[in-house]
């Protein structure tokens, strides 16, 4: 249906797309790979129309097509769902789903609210949803909904502009596994409909399971291209990283220590209560569960960022400290969900960025910086987690979402941390940048370091860590060996934790 | 080449400035005492603008500078008329600045109140203070000791280096010196540091252990410790002090900082370029004055100056 033939783009000399192709059809799911700075993001931005390719043939239905701006993309039947959702938290649903279309009238004069729902209603009911309440204010949705309404709102259609393909970059970053089954049902629901998907996603799982092709991208280049059924996983990674991973997650190497670390019992906090569980030394705890059932909650009260209120918490035999100035001075150490939000100062450099909690340990004397010392800090940590820059000194924003999280990880090991507290380390990131981020996770954890690590990602976590803890609506269950556990039976004790 | 004029843009409009004066004026704009002058023109707006630096390198603002100055230029002359010497008056005065400095950042940081709106506030408080303790009159003639408005009248000898007969202005060494410690205080401590990953993102600096709070409220303290020392210099240059005398230093000194941040790569204040950003309002001023054109024309000017260059530099980032 559609096929775009040697796209290619430059930035400022830097070529980020070398005659890629790529062919889609019509009612099929099309998995589109590779690491990040491998030319996706871009690859779509130039179907979107929001950069011009410097050479790139597009045909859609064997018709060529220019593609110069967005508004091309538009009227070809080009729908995007982005990774960061850009909805109007304070406008209702069905207005949300008429976001950037013409909102019914009468008498093409004042709106039309009634149909307007109405028509809300039938978007989302063509996709199968019919839990959402089109009047309710966008804010009150959780993420997953969000991205619904999204995918409604771009089903509206002006007349003649039915949507051709929908492109979904990294849709299931942020949802939980029960919303992702929401989602994917929809996209059979779409497919059905004869529309082409473009789905990006980092996620092997979800790519095996629910795509029919798949291309793979490395260096601006087309180099895997294939039905799903003719690949598998070890084919689409080496296609991907140019190397064979053999072992995803590196496997312990060292026992864990005897000495308890941090111990929390009966511990209560404004949303979270009954946590009950002891981390040994250099042992890793996987906390998980649904989208917000209060694992990150967990994590900041070790932070100091939400106060115990009930039960007791100790760090290394102390109360958990109360600010994070006060937790970062005890080594304990943190990287936050949202890297751009919670842990960059994008604008600044990589080295400012790393060496942030550690300014005074680096000083001299008398609060001056010691700006030699500071360098060569960040030089020894961006050698120590691959950052690939050009420089320590160039600013995070160039980087890419690998790099960038290994920046917030590298400010985080330079606390030569005792506990180190890890939130969603991997969202985002591309295939290679997390094995080192894992590797590095075995290394301070050989170290004597402790981790506690929340991800969404269920083999992530049955791969990395010792024992799981399963949190739900606040509630902590005891800790499980996670060699026990397969993702099923961890997802099925999402739901009925008592059953466990 | 885009990069460049954005980079090197405002410079350009400095030296074009700078060219258009001496070409306009050839007897009187490049010479030695005239640059002197210059110097001492803008020791006060330099002050402000330094300390101004401080609170936007977080992305803060204080609108209080200019009414702080004119409050510490009255309490001065206050305590002078009541026969305290000279020492205790600018002691006090310089006390009274850091406290208004003190309460801005208990507003902003502890009560959270946007720094625009929390010292829309204050200006306005200190302000009506200024009015309400010097009786709405100007403090002048012998209430003013010599000694305090003998300080701006006098200045370096400079007949070593060859300009005979000139002088260096004490105030202009004033600002020199703000401009070193402000300076040293941004670019060589920590402090200074911890400040630029607030203006970063406040959020992650909090999360990486910052005390942003604290931060925030010293950063502001030294910002209103600045504007009473540019008070007391004003007081000290026109010797008498007025209630409104201060008024027209804040936008002057934002608009200085604006200018500065078109010059940096990042867009961020450094006070480096603040300082061009001064010079540029204060060679106008000057060469504007002497060229007898209307003081309303100059507004214009300068207004239209600070537009195009932060629409300059904003255009060229969005065309990334």
């Amino acid at each position: 249906m559609l096929s775009i033939r040697n796209a290619s783009k430059s930035f400022s000399g830097a070529m980020a797309l070398s005659g890629a192709n790529l062919d889609l059809a019509a009612g099929r799911v099309h998995a589109l790979m590779g690491e990040n700075g491998a030319g996706k993001s871009t690859l779509i931005k130039l179907l979107a129309g929001v950069h011009r390719a410097d050479a790139m043939d597009v045909s859609l239905d064997g018709h060529a097509l220019a593609l110069s701006n967005t508004e091309d993309a538009r009227k070809a039947g080009f729908r995007f769902i982005h990774q960061e959702l850009n909805i109007v938290p304070h406008l209702s649903v069905a207005e949300n789903i008429f976001l950037g279309w013409a909102y019914p009238r009468h008498f093409g004069f004042t709106i039309d609210w009634k149909r307007l729902e109405q028509q809300a209603r039938a978007a989302l009911l063509r996709l199968g949803v019919d839990h959402i309440d089109v009047t309710l204010q966008a804010a009150r949705l959780s993420t997953g909904d969000r991205m619904l309404v999204k995918i409604a709102g771009s089903l509206v259609s002006v007349d003649g502009e039915d949507a051709r393909l929908y492109v979904l970059d990294e849709p299931t970053a942020a949802l939980s596994e029960d919303e992702a089954e929401k989602l994917f049902r929809v996209i059979e629901q779409l497919k059905a409909e004869g529309v082409a998907i473009l789905y990006v996603s980092h996620r092997m799982n979800e790519v095996m399971r629910i795509c029919d092709d798949v291309t793979v991208l490395r260096d601006g280049k087309t180099v895997l291209s294939s039905p799903i059924v003719d690949t598998d996983r070890q084919q689409i990674i080496f296609a991907m990283t140019g190397r064979d991973l053999e072992e995803a997650h590196p496997k312990r190497e060292t026992p864990i220590g005897e000495r308890i670390v941090c111990a929390a019992s009966g511990a209560a906090t404004e949303h979270i209560r009954d946590v009950d569980f002891e981390l040994h030394e250099g042992e890793i705890i996987g906390v998980c569960g649904l989208t917000n059932a209060g694992q990150s909650e967990l994590l900041q009260m070790f932070m100091g960022l939400s106060a115990v209120v009930r039960g007791s918490v100790t760090v290394a035999g102390q109360p958990a400290p109360s600010s994070p100035f006060e937790a970062w001075q005890r080594n304990i150490a943190y990287v936050p969900r949202e890297r751009r939000s919670e842990g960059l100062m994008l604008r600044r450099s990589a080295q400012d960025n790393m060496v942030l909690p550690h300014l005074s340990s680096l000083s001299r004397c008398c609060g001056i910086a010691h700006s030699k010392a500071e360098e060569t800090t960040a030089a020894r940590l961006s050698s120590s987690v691959r950052l690939k820059a050009a420089s320590p000194r160039q600013s995070v924003y160039e980087l890419s979402g690998g790099n960038q999280q290994k920046v917030v990880f590298a400010r985080a090991l330079a606390a030569a941390p005792k506990l180190l507290l890890l939130d969603e380390p991997t969202r985002g990131v591309d295939v290679g940048a997390k094995f080192d981020i894992y590797s590095l996770m075995r290394q301070v954890s050989s170290e004597g370091c402790s981790i506690l690590l929340t991800s969404s990602d269920l083999p992530e976590l049955l791969g990395m860590c010792d024992r799981i803890i399963i949190m739900r609506d606040g509630v902590q269950s005891a800790p499980v060996p996670a060699d026990t556990l397969t993702p099923a039976t961890l997802l099925a004790q999402f739901y009925h934790l008592e059953a466990a | 080449m885009i990069r460049t004029l954005k980079l090197y843009g405002t410079l350009i409009g400095f030296v074009t400035i700078l060219v258009f004066f001496s070409v306009q004026l050839p007897d009187t704009f490049l010479t030695a005492k005239n640059l002197i002058n210059i110097t001492q023109q803008i020791s006060m707006l330099a002050v402000v603008a330094c300390s101004m630096t401080l609170v936007m390198v977080m992305g803060d603002f204080d609108l209080s500078v200019g009414s702080m100055a004119s409050l510490a230029g009255i309490v001065a002359a206050l305590l002078f008329s009541m026969g305290y010497p000279v020492s205790v008056g600018i002691a006090v005065a310089l006390l009274v600045g850091v406290l208004g400095g003190v309460f801005n950042g208990i507003l902003v940081s502890f009560f959270g109140i946007l720094p625009f709106v929390a010292t829309l506030g204050t200006l306005t408080m200190f302000s009506g203070l200024a009015f309400f303790t010097s009786g709405g009159k100007t403090i002048f003639g012998r209430d003013i000791p010599a000694t305090f408005s003998g300080f701006a009248r006098s200045g370096l000898q400079l007949d070593q280096i060859g300009l005979v007969g000139l002088k260096l202005p004490y105030l202009s060494l004033v600002a020199l010196l703000v401009l070193v410690v402000v300076w040293f205080i941004l670019e060589q401590t920590i402090f200074g540091r911890r400040l630029y990953a607030i203006g970063g993102n406040q959020e992650a600096a909090r999360l990486a252990g910052l005390k942003v709070r604290t931060l925030r409220l010293c950063a502001f303290a030294m910002t209103g410790l600045g504007a009473a020392i540019a008070g007391l210099m004003y007081a000290s240059r026109v010797a008498s002090a007025n209630p409104t005398q201060g008024s027209g230093l804040m936008l002057d000194a934002i608009a200085a900082v604006f200018l500065g941040m078109t010059m940096s790569e990042e867009g961020e204040p450094r006070v480096l370029y603040s300082i061009v950003g001064v010079l540029i309002l204060g060679i106008l001023d000057n060469g504007l004055t002497q060229m007898s054109v209307d003081s309303y024309i100059r507004e214009i000017l300068v207004g239209a100056i600070i537009v195009t260059a932060v629409a300059f530099s904003s255009i060229t980032k969005q065309s990334r």
